[in-house]
């Protein structure tokens, strides 16, 4: 069930005005998000109810487990049996027939013959975020900082469908106890909401789709037919195109979880103003940057044991943060040139200070980003090969896939990150000084607007596959 | 007692949402009548229905209307279910094909021209033939989401057949359909017959009477039509249904061999056994093919499908790259 959809608008329309006739009672408020939940999670396949379900009990047995325990090496043995749980599901679903190509092609290479045979699994749709969301649980209860809940909260948490396929990646410490509450029906920013909602829905319906269509596409796909100005400008839509399509998607569920009472982390910030690649990965999908850095990053020893062993741990963190994102070298080579990126600046002790340095780190951090962008968007190794190539060697030639409307999307994509932030609090504000009834035709006549600009049929969003 | 904030957010998203049906009804008619045949679909008829006629009553449809047409997406809320096939089937048995003659020759100076249309599925196999460039051009890409020969509500490729002929002058023209096909239901079937579940001789019948009727009204313009045959799919659903759609595929180019080409990605993409990889040994490296939702190809299996297609074209034509 997507988001921009009239499946999800009728069911959102059922479940919003039934949660808050439940939430007053948290014993039938639990049980009927946890339902709704489940039916949301089912659109997809009934089977992956299963694992969610399947993942919600190992995680709360081992994560109550581990509280108890005094001894610390028990603590300890059953924290990696929680985590070779999480991620030993997340490697079958996601990495096995990775690696065994990867290894059988590895293999053949030196005469080798690998007795592994390839399995072809479906993957379930959200498995890398509530996974990472589960180890948060049980890690935090190993070391200390969160005391596990119940089984039927600890539930509402993995499965609360409106973070549950694409995020944000939710902390328990920040989620649980909004969970134990009853939320207040008079503090419910519905102004907020209604705008996150709305902004999302145009960028996710209108400017990334757009982009994909008209230029994006079919650059990627045979770069070899088209000049290195459509090359070019293919790579600046597609870091507008991702962009739109992922924070498109965690605006509305930040907004959808808003108008049920619940405060979801931001997960962007303006990531193409940024000044460096380390203030980009502050501004990208926030909640999996700091999940990286609590749970991997900081562990392997952040920056406390010197510079070297620094290096290699950012390179750690983001060639594994790169993996996250899809099986495939691709992903890691997109890991690789942030992670170097990263030691570069932090070799350099890059941090701009005057207005200059700053635009001219703006401006340099948007091309090694884009630049990046192109391993991350390319099907193959030597596509991406074929991309660069072919940005240097077919200048002069005809463009026809650069039109007015797709610079234009891109301006408004690349644009839309330099709006104060004063000026959204006066359009939330003013929203919100309206009437209940102009409230509802603004809505309305938005909707249909980008109901009417969007194309038929709403293509998934490009993190589902994550 | 004025309402909380939580219920005036509810109201103003119920009416709005309301609001916002009735500006966009007819498009909302459209998407309850492309959805698979079910209750789903039949309450989603139900209920847009009587949107539409209020709304037309209230001319609230002409803002949707000027937008389209100021955006160039004019009659894209149209419902036009007519299988539009202007040659009629022969009355008598095909002649024998005529012996064969030398194959024409076509380099990069004078080009096959190529166009390749259909689903989801067609956009891959015709982004691999245009990057084997050469003698090979590929005159356009047009790759429509869950469209096909069933059900011509949510794009009449009918009507497209009879106007891209002319516009791109293909010699061959590629097609991938049947995967959003394979379902119990048709619509534009002719007035006074019916058609019974997928598998039913009824439905191949009629199902035929479509593929033949393209190919043969493409034929009439002396374009040579190659049907893409469904590939074998993860799903066990997809394994049932998508050999009922390529039966027909096969049948329909037995009857016209000399003007139709089949090509079985169904075998080309299994493994040895016979079943569904998603993985294929290509120039000994593991390769990936198929994506992850079991039905859709990578490029790499794009390029497969393409060189099988030009293999079997050779008998035809002399495509010298």
């Amino acid at each position: 069930m997507l988001f921009p959809t009239a499946t999800f608008a009728l069911f959102f329309l059922v479940v919003l005005p039934l949660s808050w006739l439940t939430m007053p009672w948290p014993h039938r408020w639990r049980p009927f998000i946890i339902l709704a939940s489940y039916v949301f999670y089912s659109w997809w396949d009934w089977r992956f109810v299963l694992l969610l379900a399947g993942c919600t009990l190992w995680n709360q047995l081992l994560a109550v487990r581990i509280w108890r325990s005094t001894v610390q090496a028990q603590k300890r043995a059953l924290l990696v049996l929680a985590l070779a749980g999480d991620l030993g599901l997340l490697g079958y679903f996601k990495y096995y027939d990775f690696f065994v190509s990867s290894g059988d092609n590895l293999a053949s290479y030196v005469g080798m013959d690998l007795p592994l045979s390839l399995k072809s699994i479906v993957l379930p749709v959200g498995i890398s975020f509530f996974t990472f969301m589960a180890i948060s649980y049980v890690v935090d209860a190993y070391r200390g900082d969160f005391q596990p809940t119940t089984l039927e909260k600890f539930a509402v948490y993995l499965s609360f469908f409106p973070h549950l396929v694409a995020g944000p990646i939710v902390r328990p410490a920040e989620l649980i106890p909004q969970i134990e509450t009853p939320r207040d029906p008079r503090r419910v920013d519905t102004s907020r909401a209604f705008y996150l909602i709305a902004t999302g829905l145009f960028k996710k319906v209108v400017i990334a789709n757009y982009l994909a269509s008209s230029i994006v596409d079919q650059v990627f796909a045979t770069p070899g037919q088209h000049s290195s100005l459509e090359i070019l400008i293919a790579i600046y839509a597609y870091a507008v195109q991702i962009y739109a399509d992922f924070s498109g998607y965690t605006d509305i569920a930040i907004g959808i979880a808003l108008l049920l009472g619940f405060v979801f982390p931001q997960n962007f910030d303006s990531p193409y103003a940024a000044v460096s690649l380390q203030d980009f990965w502050r501004r990208w999908h926030m909640t999996l940057s700091r999940w990286l850095r609590d749970y991997l990053y900081i562990p392997l020893g952040g920056n406390r044991k010197g510079r070297i062993a620094t290096y290699r741990n950012l390179m750690l963190t983001m060639l594994l943060g790169g993996l996250w994102h899809g099986a495939a070298w691709t992903f890691v080579i997109w890991g690789g040139i942030h992670g170097v990126g990263l030691c570069v600046e932090r070799a350099l002790g890059w941090r701009p200070a005057s207005r200059r340095a700053q635009w001219f780190g703006r401006i340099l951090t948007f091309q090694i980003v884009c630049f990046a962008w192109i391993f991350f968007r390319a099907d193959s190794l030597a596509r991406a090969g074929q991309i660069l190539e072919r940005l240097f060697t077919a200048w002069g030639q005809s463009s026809p896939l650069v039109t007015t409307s797709v610079l234009l999307a891109i301006a408004v994509g690349i644009g839309g990150q330099y709006v104060r932030p004063s000026v959204v609090t006066a359009v939330v504000r003013g929203f919100g000084r309206m009437p209940t009834l102009a409230q509802a035709s603004c809505i309305g006549v938005g909707v249909a607007l980008i109901e009417t600009l969007g194309p038929v049929g709403v293509p998934p969003f490009i993190y589902f596959r994550f | 007692m004025g309402l909380t904030a939580a219920w005036r957010g509810i109201v103003a998203l119920s009416v709005g949402l309301a609001i916002a049906g009735v500006l966009d009804a007819e498009g909302l008619r459209k998407q309850a009548e492309i959805q698979p045949q079910g209750v789903q679909r039949r309450v989603a008829i139900g209920v847009t229905r009587p949107l539409v006629d209020v709304s037309r009553t209230l001319h609230l449809t002409t803002p949707r209307h000027e937008l389209q047409v100021a955006i160039g997406r004019e009659g894209e809320d149209r419902i036009d279910t007519e299988v539009h096939l202007t040659v009629p089937p022969p009355t008598r048995r095909l002649p024998p094909p005529p012996p064969r003659q030398a194959r024409p020759v076509f380099t990069p100076e004078r080009p096959l021209r190529v166009w390749t249309a259909g689903d989801s599925l067609a956009a891959v196999p015709g982004q691999a033939l245009q990057r084997l460039g050469g003698a090979i051009d590929v005159v356009g890409v047009e790759s429509r989401l869950s469209t096909g020969l069933a059900r011509p509500v949510l794009y009449n490729w009918f009507s497209r057949i009879q106007t891209a002929p002319g516009e791109l002058r293909p010699r061959v023209v590629v097609f991938s359909f049947g995967a959003d096909d394979a379902h119990d239901y048709m619509a534009g079937v002719p007035a006074g017959k019916s058609v019974g579940p997928l598998g039913s001789a009824s439905w191949s019948a009629e199902y035929r009477r479509r593929v033949d009727g393209v190919t043969r009204e493409l034929n009439a313009k002396g374009i040579h039509v190659v049907w893409l045959g469904l590939p074998i799919p993860a799903g066990r659903g997809f394994a049932h249904s998508f050999p009922v759609v390529n039966r027909v595929l096969r049948a329909v180019v037995r009857a016209h061999p000399m003007t139709s080409t089949y090509v079985d990605t169904w075998s080309l993409l299994a493994n040895s056994r016979g079943r569904y990889t998603a993985y294929l040994r290509l120039h000994g490296k593991l390769t990936l093919v198929r994506l992850p939702d079991g039905v859709h190809y990578t490029a790499a299996a794009g390029d497969l499908i393409a060189r099988q297609l030009l293999r079997q074209l050779a008998v035809l034509y002399d495509v010298r790259s």
